[in-house]
């Protein structure tokens, strides 16, 4: 490697940007196949429901309508939507690709119709006549746990899908020895993840070759491979899949869904291409969403603000039925319990729930969200309860950076961390101090400042096999080749759909290899072209396949090398490469280009022994430990009692990601990460009535932050590598949403603490702090 | 959803009484409705178009009376189906005399399912007061138009 | 979601529109900046089977300055009013309120025309034209004036009759004094939850006459005629103004919906008719 790398740790912008501005990228929609027919699907509008008779047969009639399905003509044809988690003890209910029996929450697919353009489709759905026949529907997670309840899945008995349960240390003596318990309930809303993009099919088989393509709006092309070649009954190798542009994922494209499996379906049946975009209103009603956990923290501390022991029972709020990882979504938030904490004792209980909406899933921080936000809001209520500062509360909770690799009462090891160092950064630049005494000087002014920090850890680059889902790994793969005129082809098995690794792969292997940005192309996300991968979720790109991209790089150079001494007739242990170029210790001033050395690669006139032509490698990299990114966020806002409106005033966050491959990346990650953390915070809910309506359907009810409510954030970085990988990248694509809310949140209670107000959930809707703030006033105060 | 409203219909109760129980008379005074025919007793069948303005959504379905107490209340059970969704209302009429005129009391919840359920929540309540509102005018129409072809008919 | 299929018309006169209004009856709807009805026909909450579209009637757009006040053309868009200098200079009230409409998106492609026979009852202009006492001009086979007082009716429901086409708003210019647009936006929508204009006429250091247009609270955009009241021939003083503002919702049914309680959107009334009365009478 270069002594000085041109490219890594520097601001490159993405090379793809301008096919994106310029709309010249490819989406799934904008893939035009001759031929292709367009189908639109029936939903459900009833929550809960047995189905009757369903009439299709002026469906089939209208104008351009080719062919009508139900859930009757797809059985035993398409398997069901698959759930890879596999806790002890849960029940997988049935989960058909159209609805069979019972309708179990408003927005399940009951229908597909087939037409020549997607106008007459949709008109042709409105034809279909459904027999109903309703019952109660059950939306609240505690109601839907107790007894009583309406039974979704009536094999079970009840709504409890899992009890899943973690404990560490003696928690028992923990409480026994607490000077105070300091507990709360806590509610985390659903929330729309809300691509910019929705999602989308488009589906092409080949009767002759027996050969299925499928390109779809994926965050793991190969994965959903897989498991639509088990739902067809297609061979894996018959199968290609393809993600072209994807607007968005945040979790919510991690999956593979029915209507992925019936577009398939339906191409196979009719032999032409099948494509299927989702609208809008299906993206509210039927595609994951996100969070959904009511549940109650305890603290037990002392009266120093020591925390001895913390219990977490939570409902989890799973919806109708499991899509890809539903279950194990709440399992991260137990697992990161305790956060950048010192607990010695631990026992989380999460009761998983169905109720008649759509499924939970991953979305951006997939459980470590909320893991935060208990942590901080119980930090904060510590320091409330105890009359301490929250900022010495965290500092004497936190480990220090010599304990780690720092293993946790959860029984994870947190690899590199200094968290103490974060939190004073953060308090340096945010100026701590002033901003109390303003804070104090307002108040006695009438207005209401508040200050809120949140420090979180979080977990990712996911990561060891052994903790994957049954029957997948969760390496990262890459094949680097450098090609005979010495530009550098990279395919990572990532997936990268607006993260950027098209650019920060090609910074990598620029600088390792010592060529120009533009001689390097990195390919992802077609299954026909790139060796399998694992996709990109978790944060885990950069860390996982960024190294996969490097151990591969490190091979090619390996074998560059056994050419070069061979071209420049010298050693191979003296052979020494930098800046592109390769020299000898004891050549003199011979050397080689790496373009000429592939240019000998491929020629073969002179090949090393034991070495084959070609100039290409690959590496599956298996991380032996998750990363754990970390970081502190202080933020000051403004309440005005009045009109309940919030104003945040500045927004500092230091994270620290490991090293830093492209600054401007992270950067935007973490700007996106908090613009997400601050809309559950302030602004986003998915309502459902008592009917089980979705009743925030569209952007007109469902608010999520647009520009113009982005406060100015204030980014700074510490840098902890780890040493999980030889990059030292831990990943931070969600890091700014672990953080924000909880920062967000502890700053308005703050603000109301005058008025006595002790906690407030999420979304703080301008009514809940009116009427919060209203009972001091009432008091005269 | 709720549904309350009081209005004052000016006609004594036995004859808001006969309008109240007559289809010809719900057909023409029920906003939006396009058809409804007796299909058993107690019992009718028709189409609705439910909406203010532009935004419309048209149902099929049943309304059935129950708990008939002439010529004070009855309770009614809507059930609609349409491309937009479906309704299901349940409520109860209640009228009492007024110095010669009747207050006619409506109470009573009604569901929403489907696309407006979704998109036109802060409209629903609006929506569902103005029906009742014009639906209330349109009875005390009838009940004017019935009270003066009687009188024309007493006078001979 | 898709719209249900429909004939589209594209007239470049009002009389063309007003006989093609007269030939479909119930079946046409008028289609101005689309802002409302796309959206609705999308969601296929409202299926016209005809569409007329006034984005060729060129006569319909423009403000122009008659004595005493400006007429603007139905099809004017709400950015045109906003960057108008002939309306920031007559009417300044307006241009804020332009400005507090919707996204730049909207407010590049809605109109005042299309907004007021929509008749949204969180819409904005409403409250600034009830204000400003402005009269709509209809056409049919005749010509009509309404004035905004007798032109909101009832939830989306105006004084228009089928077959008329709304052509103009004549808004007299006010005397001396001060105005003010204070609007609590939907955090979604960006409707207004709370509207209040606010337009005073200030004469040696006195209100003489207060107008004061709320939107967004009630079913229908109303006059606050009890805060109006009190605010006549009073010095604009701060307690004065408070109590005034008390009353800003006298006698109307507040809205209640998901985002704000009637007690909510009450509170929210009466303290933005206290800031907007007091930000008008500093001008």
């Amino acid at each position: 490697m270069a002594t000085r790398p041109r490219y890594v740790g520097t601001r490159v912008k993405r090379s793809y940007a301008r096919r994106l501005i310029q709309g010249l990228a490819h989406y799934v929609d904008d893939v035009r196949l001759p031929d292709t027919l367009h189908a639109a699907i029936l939903r459900s509008p009833h929550a809960h429901a047995r189905l009757g008779a369903i009439r299709t047969t002026e469906a089939a009639k209208a104008p351009g309508v080719v062919r009508v399905l139900t859930g009757a003509d797809v059985t035993g044809k398409i398997g069901n939507v698959a759930c890879a988690s596999a806790l002890e003890g849960l029940r997988i209910p049935p989960h058909p690709v159209l609805a069979v029996g019972k309708v179990r929450y408003v927005g399940e697919p009951v229908a597909v119709v087939v037409a020549d353009d997607p106008y007459r489709a949709a008109d042709a759905v409105e034809l279909i006549d459904v027999e109903y026949d309703p019952l109660p529907a059950v939306t609240d997670p505690e109601a839907a746990a107790a007894a009583g309840a309406p039974v979704l899945h009536e094999e079970y008995g009840d709504n409890i899908a899992y009890q899943w349960n973690l404990s560490g240390g003696d928690i028992e003596a923990a409480f026994a020895a607490a000077d105070r318990v300091v507990k709360s309930r806590l509610v985390h809303q659903r929330v729309v993840p809300n691509a910019m993009e929705g999602r989308g099919v488009l589906a092409r088989y080949f009767p002759g070759e027996k050969e299925l393509t499928v390109w779809t709006s994926t965050q793991i092309p190969h994965l959903a491979r897989s498991v639509l070649a088990g739902m067809l009954s297609v061979p894996e190798h018959k199968l290609r899949v393809i993600t072209p542009e994807v607007g968005g994922g945040f979790g919510s494209k991690l999956n593979v869904y029915g209507e992925e499996a019936i577009v398939a379906y339906l191409s196979m049946l009719l032999g032409r291409p099948v494509k299927w975009i989702e609208r809008r209103r299906e993206n509210f009603q039927a595609t994951i969403h996100g969070r959904g956990q009511v549940g109650e923290v305890q603290m037990a501390v002392k009266n120093d603000g020591t925390i001895l022991g913390m219990r977490y029972h939570v409902i989890a709020d799973l919806g109708a039925y499991h899509q890809l990882l539903t279950p194990a979504i709440p399992t991260l938030t137990g697992l990161m319990q305790t956060g950048p904490y010192r607990i010695p004792a631990l026992d989380t209980r999460v009761t998983g729930v169905f109720t008649n909406k759509v499924a939970t899933d991953a979305y951006r921080g997939a459980g470590r969200p909320e893991a935060t936000y208990i942590c901080e809001r119980a930090i904060d209520l510590i320091a409330h309860d105890l009359g301490l500062d929250p900022v010495d509360v965290r500092r004497r909770n936190f480990p220090s950076a010599s304990e780690f690799p720092f293993t946790t009462a959860t029984g994870l090891q947190y690899d590199t961390g200094d968290y103490v160092k974060a939190l004073d950064r953060a308090v340096e630049i945010a100026d701590y101090r002033a901003l109390r005494a303003e804070q104090r000087e307002a108040r006695a002014r009438g207005r209401y400042l508040g200050v809120g920090i949140s420090t979180y850890v979080e977990i990712c680059a996911l990561g060891p096999s052994a903790a994957a889902p049954p029957g997948v790994g969760w390496w990262e793969s890459a094949t680097v080749r450098v090609e005979p005129s010495g530009k550098v082809t990279v395919m990572t098995g990532a997936s990268p759909h607006g993260q950027g690794q098209e650019t920060s792969f090609a910074q990598i292997a620029a600088d390792m290899l010592g060529v120009d940005l533009d001689d390097v192309t990195v390919i992802h996300g077609d299954t026909a072209i790139v060796q399998y991968g694992i996709g990109t979720f978790g944060s885990r790109a950069t860390a996982v396949g960024g190294t996969a991209v490097w151990k591969a790089i490190e091979k090619v150079l390996a074998k560059a090398t056994k050419f070069a001494a061979v071209l420049m007739g010298v050693e191979e242990s003296s052979v020494r490469f930098d800046g592109g170029r390769f020299t000898s210790s004891t050549g003199g001033d011979k050397s080689a280009t790496i373009q000429e050395v592939a240019g000998a690669a491929y020629a073969a006139k002179a090949l090393p022994a034991d070495t084959e032509p070609g100039l290409s490698a690959t590496c599956f990299f298996e991380p032996k430990n998750f990363t754990f990114p970390f970081g502190a966020h202080i933020v000051s806002v403004e309440v005005d009692a009045e009109t309940g409106a919030i104003k945040i005033l500045r927004y500092v966050a230091v994270d620290d990601c490991g090293k830093v491959i492209n600054p401007m990346l992270v950067d935007g990650q973490v700007q996106g990460g908090i613009a997400q953390g601050l809309g559950q915070a302030l602004l986003e809910e998915a309502i459902y009535d008592e009917g089980g309506q979705l009743v925030t359907g569209t952007f007109m009810d469902y608010a999520i932050p647009r520009a113009i409510d982005m406060p100015r954030l204030e980014l700074h970085r510490t840098e902890t590598p780890t040493d999980v990988n030889p990059l030292g990248v831990k990943g931070v694509g969600e890091a700014g949403t672990i953080a924000s809310s909880a920062a967000i949140v502890n700053a308005v209670v703050d603000a109301l603490a005058p008025f006595g107000v002790r906690h407030l959930d999420m979304p703080l809707k301008a009514e809940k702090i009116w009427k919060a703030a209203r009972v001091r006033v009432a008091a005269g105060v | 959803m709720k549904l309350e409203g009081t209005f004052l219909v000016a006609a004594p109760r036995d004859t808001v009484w006969e309008l109240l129980t007559d289809p010809d008379v719900l057909a023409r005074t029920l906003p939006g409705c396009e058809r409804l025919s007796v299909a058993g007793e107690n019992r009718y069948e028709g189409v609705i178009s439910v909406g203010i303005a532009a935004i419309r959504s048209t149902y099929t379905g049943s309304v059935v009376l129950d708990d008939i107490r002439p010529p004070e209340s009855y309770s009614l059970a809507v059930d609609g189906q349409g491309t937009g969704g479906f309704i299901k209302g349940r409520g109860r009429i209640t009228l009492t005399e007024q110095a010669g005129q009747t207050s006619m009391a409506v109470s009573g919840d009604a569901q929403i399912g489907g696309r407006i359920a979704g998109v036109g929540q802060r409209l629903l309540d609006g929506a569902a007061k103005k029906t009742l509102k014009d639906f209330a005018a349109a009875l005390g129409e009838e009940a004017r138009k019935r009270l003066e072809r009687e009188y024309r008919g007493f006078r001979g | 979601m898709y719209a249900a299929a429909f004939e589209y018309h594209a007239p470049s006169t009002v009389n063309d529109a007003l006989a093609l209004l007269a030939q479909h009856g119930g079946d046409a709807k008028i289609l101005a900046g689309g802002q409302s009805l796309i959206p609705l026909m999308k969601l296929r909450l409202a299926s016209p089977p005809v569409l007329i579209d006034l984005g060729r009637v060129t006569e319909l757009v423009g403000i122009r300055e008659e004595p005493g006040a400006l007429v603007i053309g139905a099809m004017t868009t709400h950015h045109a009013i906003e960057a108008s200098p002939l309306v920031r200079s007559r009417l300044p009230l307006l241009s804020d309120v332009a400005a507090a409409i919707g996204d730049l998106q909207v407010r590049n492609r809605g109109t005042i025309g299309g907004s007021l026979a929509h008749a949204d009852p969180a819409a904005d202009w409403p409250a600034a034209l009830l204000a400003l006492d402005a009269e709509v001009t209809a056409v049919s086979r005749s010509k009509r004036t309404i004035p905004a007082s007798a032109f909101f009716r009832d939830l989306l429901t105006t004084a228009l009759e089928p077959g008329e086409i709304l052509t103009s708003i004549r808004v007299p210019v006010p005397a001396a004094g001060g105005h003010a647009y204070a609007k609590v936006r939907q955090p979604a929508s960006g409707f207004a939850l709370v509207g209040i204009a606010v337009q005073l006429a200030i004469e040696a250091g006195k209100i003489r006459s207060a107008a004061v247009g709320v939107t967004g609270v009630a079913a229908t955009p109303y006059r606050a005629a009890a805060t109006e009241r009190q605010l006549a021939n009073r010095a604009p003083d701060a307690d004065a103004i408070a109590a005034a503002a008390e009353h800003v919702v006298d006698g109307v049914e507040v809205l209640s919906d998901l985002r704000a309680s009637s007690e909510f959107r009450s509170q929210l009334a009466r303290v933005h008719a206290k800031r907007a009365i007091t930000a008008a009478s500093r001008m």
